[in-house]
């Protein structure tokens, strides 16, 4: 094995310390003179004819310079990457809710939000097509006019004869998957800048993108003027995974629109909800697996029907499904294959690039499959791998022979399964399963292969400058860009690996489009291996050159007799000959010989036959193998991961630290994809608008990972790198799957595993209401935000109630609900700073009680120690709200004032007793009144306040008895920053003799709000706890839910739910009781 | 209406008049230009804002500027002299803690202020820290590597 000075060790990554020191300039951090700020105007439906829009309103607003609709395009208004299809701005025909109908530019961003607001749009309404099937049928509206049918493309691969495969085949089964919609979720929303620079009145476009090159060429075409007059320089890049390549061409084209037409900066910034409802989307599949196998459980045919929804528009949808074609059986040795692939327009938001490309979906699926067909003969998933598994010299799907690369699908499914223990494991958790408790645990595990870079997509060339100074520094730039990935720190570490000096010589600049020739898009995780073989062809021109003055000095001949180490060049077998290197610059430089040099990749030989589905679509492969642990609870659905193991051959890694950085936001995403992120589209109008709805993982739900590399170096990388970016995404979901079915025995064809999927078989949403759909109120905000807010500081919580009397105030705390909900409301609104107020922040021990101001936030309860001792539920359950900053600031008294039926402070308060007390002034006194918190609280959202009335207190008895089980069981969706699904709190007391003699329970998130359950109280006061009893309890408690809430449709979900939920908590009572309450 | 607050931020004293609809969040990356606090979502979840308001981590899009009368607000650019902030900072260089950077101000937001109360943490303690602190890059586990590191010197 090569030794590197360098390479594969633990380095710091070169453009840290201007991130986390919060200096990096990012799109939305730029500012400059006279800028104007756009917005967006969007579609207010999915699918329409746009009869008029009047603009007349909007442009009377103060401060709005311009607006621009589709008649302002001077050049070609339709943009692709592959299909231009796409208008930045339409012109009659919307296609989805994020189509733009016109673009504002203002000297504020509140006037140009304002102007968008009041921009009148006129439609003629269409029915959307929002279903894939529906959308092929003859009969239904073509989403593009102007094209033959509703496809947007499709690929097919073919080898051998899948039908003749069958008809030898012992066993044939046939399987149906799905996946939804994935957003990118990167942090940050997508930010362009545009300008004419005023000395060389060249158009500077600016901001978050990935690809600066396409940027360059679309808004060439969009205004009609030529590439060499546009200047892309990028900001430093808050995320992208794929997601700011077509929306940000999309943006940079109405920016750079907006800066010709005014002749001034213009800055467009999305809200969450615009970069949400606007952005590309990683594809559904539908997805039809039709395998035949022996006995041992070898594959002799495969075929696979696919449908991708394209969504409105084609972006990356022809590429996205010709990988997935390639990939779609997995690096398997099959003879007998034929895969279809189908992209199909509709009404629903566009999908594209995102990380994985067409392969999380397909490896999900296949290998998912693979598990089946162990199952169905009985072998181990190790097993059926290994016996199918593509080896050296193999022949692909596609009939590419597998010659010119390390085949190690193998070593790396047996690195995953060793580091994992797989064996062990598997072992230990089946014997756990044999337990009668909910909690089932899994382990499962995904294979796969990846073409590296674009294959036979396109042109796959990289660019990349190198020039060394005269004190032997050198500066290196590359066409592929840094997305956030540490492509500049791979770069710099091939650089200096090259020179052998260290990496502090070397320094990455990024280059704008007017300095370095079009290097490819940074997709495809191709970064490495084209953009790092260009700086390696860069440095070894250089090398040689500089090798050639210095080698009379180091008395060689050839530059392979000498070491390039430590900042010294060595006569290999002399080491005492040796030079400097900034010496040998230097004297290069003296000797008039040219230390730049422009380093290119040419793309390897590659081919692919689209009319017969076969080829040598890349130049090399990856292989990876995760394994994922998992935990079960059966009777809610909630999945807890509990260690991965991924193996990855990379070829050779080059930053250690990028490297696992890479695998391990890779798994994240493969666990949102798996589990957590249900993009909620409906009808073609996007439910999840913001991450309230769209969840992402916290840090609580990914586990400890073992990262484990494997190193086949590759004759084509750049000292042997391939690639870790895409690979790292694609497994975990599957292997999520996998480890489920293990745990469950039972399978899942539909990502994500929701709680709702994993214990219904199916996804349950909340239906949209097809009148809601068209009710789009005219003085709706587009941009959502604060408008119409002021705020008075009252001097005392007198003077706060006295301005409370006026109906115009409304009290506001910790405003975490406040603001929250003000970025919807369109009414103004005098806000009165209760936070902090003197009289409200305290937290008071009396003999009795405990008397919790309404001001006091949750962390203080749950640090508070007579909390603790006292109303343990109470501050268990504040623990669990929102996050740390929210605990912060979010305030008891707002929680009860909000009144939502998953108010977590609110069902312990119930249980202790809590009353509330209210004041109010009147004329010359203040006037106080209490009452029970339950009687408060009438319903969702609705609470016995009077006009004028502010929460001042909440009182809470101190039990009297220490005896008592306390128990609060809370489901979320995730571990952290939850919106409560379902709780249940309990305080249960016996006697000597075990009779029960004390017994509470209220609910959360069940019924319209949180309350005491009498009924199923009684069933157990005067009785021990027992099975039967319990049973009893379940069948009060299942008519209760019933009649409440039996017609919802979530209670499909929330009555057997909050059943076994009760009955696991019983359980917990029962063995407390047995151990002794202490 | 305009409210007159008056506070301190990164350890200078301001005198301001604000609009009621001006975020904390508007307040210190507009007014006082320090842009190293980020918007993510604007609704309190991504904590890519996060800043220190009186010893706490909050979320600066959750609070308004004119409820920050009297208060004291560090940002990320405030700790540029913190001995332990640098110590964090070169941490998550080299262990991977920051990848694309947008969530690191925020992380680190949080991270400061747990370890200035507590200086040997739990595992559990600093995931309840930074619960409140997206990230889509790292996966976590390289920003666990990174504080641990400096906790264990």
């Amino acid at each position: 094995m090569v030794e590197f000075s360098l390479l594969g060790k633990d380095i710091p990554r070169v453009d840290g310390q201007a991130k986390v020191t919060g200096k990096a300039i990012y799109g939305n951090d730029i500012t400059l003179p006279g800028m104007l700020y756009g917005v967006c105007r969007y579609a207010d439906l999915p699918a329409g004819k746009v009869l008029k829009i009047d603009t007349e309103k909007a442009m009377q607003v103060e401060g709005v310079v311009r607006i621009a609709t589709f008649a302002d395009i001077p050049g070609k208004p339709t943009v692709g990457v592959i299909i231009q299809d796409y208008l930045p701005i339409i012109n009659d025909e919307v296609c989805f809710t994020g189509d733009v109908l016109a673009v504002v530019a203002a000297t504020s961003y509140e006037a140009a939000c304002l102007a968008a607001d009041k921009i009148e749009v006129e439609y003629q309404a269409f029915e959307p097509v929002t279903d894939i099937h529906q959308a092929l049928k003859p009969e239904t509206r073509l989403i593009h006019p102007d094209k033959a049918s509703n496809i947007v493309a499709k690929h097919h691969t073919q080898k051998g004869n899948v039908e003749r495969g069958f008809n030898d085949s012992e066993h044939i089964i046939e399987r149906v998957f799905n996946v939804g919609f994935q957003e990118h979720g990167y942090i940050e929303p997508e930010s362009i800048t545009a300008y004419i620079d005023a000395s060389t009145g060249d158009l500077i476009i600016t901001g978050s993108i990935q690809n600066p090159h396409r940027v360059r060429g679309m808004v060439a075409n969009y205004l009609g003027m030529p590439q060499s007059n546009i200047d892309v320089r990028r900001a430093v890049m808050g995320g992208s995974f794929g997601g700011k390549d077509d929306t940000i061409d999309h943006l940079s084209c109405r920016a750079a629109l907006m800066a010709t037409l005014t002749n001034k900066p213009v800055k467009f910034t999305y809200t969450r909800e615009q970069s949400m409802v606007e952005s590309s989307k990683r594809h559904p599949y539908h997805m039809t697996y039709k395998v035949g196998f022996d006995q041992h459980g070898k594959i002799h045919a495969m075929k696979v029907d696919i449908l991708a929804d394209s969504g409105a528009y084609a972006a990356c949808t022809p590429f996205v499904t010709w990988r997935s074609v390639v990939q779609a059986a997995g690096p398997y040795d099959i003879e007998h294959v034929r895969v279809d692939v189908k992209g199909v327009y509709t009404n629903n938001i566009f999908t594209g690039a995102m990380r994985g490309f067409g392969s999380p979906q397909i490896v999900y699926a296949n290998e998912s499959l693979m598990d089946e067909i162990a199952e169905y003969c009985g072998i181990s998933p190790i097993e059926v791998r290994k016996i199918n598994a593509i080896k050296q010299d193999g022949i692909s799907i596609t009939g590419q022979k597998f010659s010119n690369h390390t085949v190690s699908a193998v070593e790396v499914l047996d690195k995953a399964i060793d580091g994992a223990e797989y064996q062990a494991k598997a072992a230990h958790y089946k014997q756990l399963n044999q337990g009668t408790g909910p909690i089932k645990y899994g382990i499962g595990m995904a294979l796969s292969y990846r073409g590296c870079s674009m294959g036979a997509e396109g042109v796959d060339t990289s660019s990349a400058l190198v020039s060394i100074n005269g004190d032997g520094s050198i500066n290196i730039s590359t066409g592929v860009c840094e997305n956030g990935q540490g492509l500049q720190t791979t770069m710099s570490l091939i650089a200096a690996e090259v020179f052998g000096v260290p990496l502090a010589m070397v320094k990455f600049t990024e280059p704008p489009t007017s300095m370095i020739s079009d290097g490819g898009p940074t997709v495809a995780s191709r970064a490495t291996v084209t953009g790092g073989n260009a700086v390696k062809h860069g440095a070894d021109i250089l090398k040689q050159r500089i090798f050639e003055v210095v080698s009379g000095i180091l008395h060689v001949t050839d530059i392979n007799d000498t070491l390039w180490q430590a900042g010294l060049i060595i006569n290999k077998n002399q080491p005492d000959l040796n030079i400097t290197f900034s010496e040998a610059v230097n004297k290069t430089k003296w000797a008039g010989v040219n230390l730049a040099a422009y380093g290119f990749f040419e793309q390897p030989d590659i081919s692919w036959d689209e009319e017969k589905g076969c080829g040598s679509p890349y130049f090399t492969w990856v292989y990876a193998c995760q394994v994922v642990e998992l935990s079960v609870d059966t009777g809610t659905g909630k999945i807890e991961l509990l260690g991965v193991t991924a193996a990855h051959d990379v070829g050779q890694v080059i930053s250690k630290v990028g490297f696992e950085g890479q695998v391990a936001g890779g798994i994240a995403q493969g666990f949102g994809f798996g589990i957590l992120e249900d993009f909620n589209i409906e009808h073609g109008e996007v439910k999840s608008e913001n991450l309230d709805s769209y969840l992402l993982p916290t840090i609580k739900d990914i586990p400890a990972m073992n990262i484990i590399a494997v190193e086949n170096p590759d004759v084509g990388g750049p000292f042997g790198a391939k690639s870790i970016g895409e690979p790292a995404t694609e497994l975990a979901a599957a292997a999520i799957n996998n480890a489920l079915s293990f745990a469950i025995g039972q399978r899942m064809r539909q990502l994500p595993l929701t709680l709702e999927q994993v214990v219904l078989g199916y996804n349950l949403k909340k239906p949209a209401r097809q009148s809601e759909l068209m009710l789009h109120s005219a003085d709706k905000k587009h941009t959502l935000r604060l408008t119409d807010l002021s705020l008075i500081n009252p001097t005392d919580l007198e003077h706060a109630l006295t301005l409370l009397k006026d109906a115009k105030y409304q009290a506001i705390s910790g405003g975490t609900d406040v603001l929250v909900q003000g970025r919807i409301r369109n009414k103004p609104q005098t806000l009165v700073n209760i936070s902090g107020l003197a009289g409200l922040c305290d937290i008071n021990e009396t003999a009795d009680t405990i008397e919790i101001g309404s001001g006091v936030n949750f962390n203080r309860i749950v640090e508070h120690p007579a909390v603790a001792e006292y109303l343990p539920l109470l501050a268990n359950a504040c623990h669990t709200i929102g996050s740390n900053q929210i605990r912060n600031r979010a305030t008891f008294g707002g929680n009860i004032v909000n009144a939502a039926p998953c108010a977590d402070s609110v069902p312990p308060a119930i249980i202790y007793d809590a009353e509330v007390e209210l004041m109010l002034a009147t004329e010359g006194a203040f006037k106080q009144r209490r009452l029970p918190l339950s009687e408060f609280i009438k319903g969702g959202y609705s609470t016995d306040l009077q006009a004028g009335e502010l929460l001042t207190k909440i009182i809470i008895p101190k039990p009297n008895r220490f005896d008592l089980v306390a128990k609060y069981n809370q489901l979320g969706r995730r571990k952290a920053l939850n919106i409560t699904r379902l709780s249940l709190t309990c305080l249960i007391g016996v006697d000597a003799q075990g009779v029960v003699d004390y017994c509470r329970f209220v609910d959360g998130a069940l019924f319209s709000k949180p309350q005491r359950l009498p009924a199923v109280e009684s069933v157990f006061i005067g009785h021990q706890i027992t099975a039967e009893r319990v049973k009893q309890a379940e069948n009060v408690l299942l008519d209760m839910i019933d009649s409440a809430i039996g017609g919802r449709w979530s209670a499909a979900y929330k009555q057997p739910v909050f059943i076994n939920m009760f009955r696991n908590v019983m359980d917990e009572v029962s063995a407390e009781l047995a151990k002794g309450v202490k | 209406m305009k409210t007159p607050i008056q506070l301190t931020i990164n350890g200078q004293l301001q005198r301001l008049e604000v609009d009621g609809n001006t975020r904390l969040l508007d307040l210190v990356r507009n007014q006082m230009s320090l842009t190293g606090t980020k918007e993510g979502c604007g609704v309190g979840e991504c904590g890519a804002c996060s800043v220190i308001m009186n010893n706490e981590a909050v979320c600066s899009c959750m609070v308004l500027a004119a409820q920050c009368d009297g208060a004291d607000i560090t940002t990320i650019e405030g700790l540029a002299e913190d001995a332990l902030a640098k110590e964090l900072q070169q941490s998550f260089i080299e262990k991977g803690g920051v990848q694309c950077g947008f969530c690191t101000p925020g992380v680190l937001i949080s991270t400061r202020v747990l370890l200035g109360k507590k200086a040997q943490p739990t595992d559990e303690e600093i995931m309840d820290a930074l619960e409140g602190n997206l990230c889509r890059c790292t996966g976590y586990q390289p920003i666990l590597k990174s504080i641990k590191a400096v906790i264990c010197k």
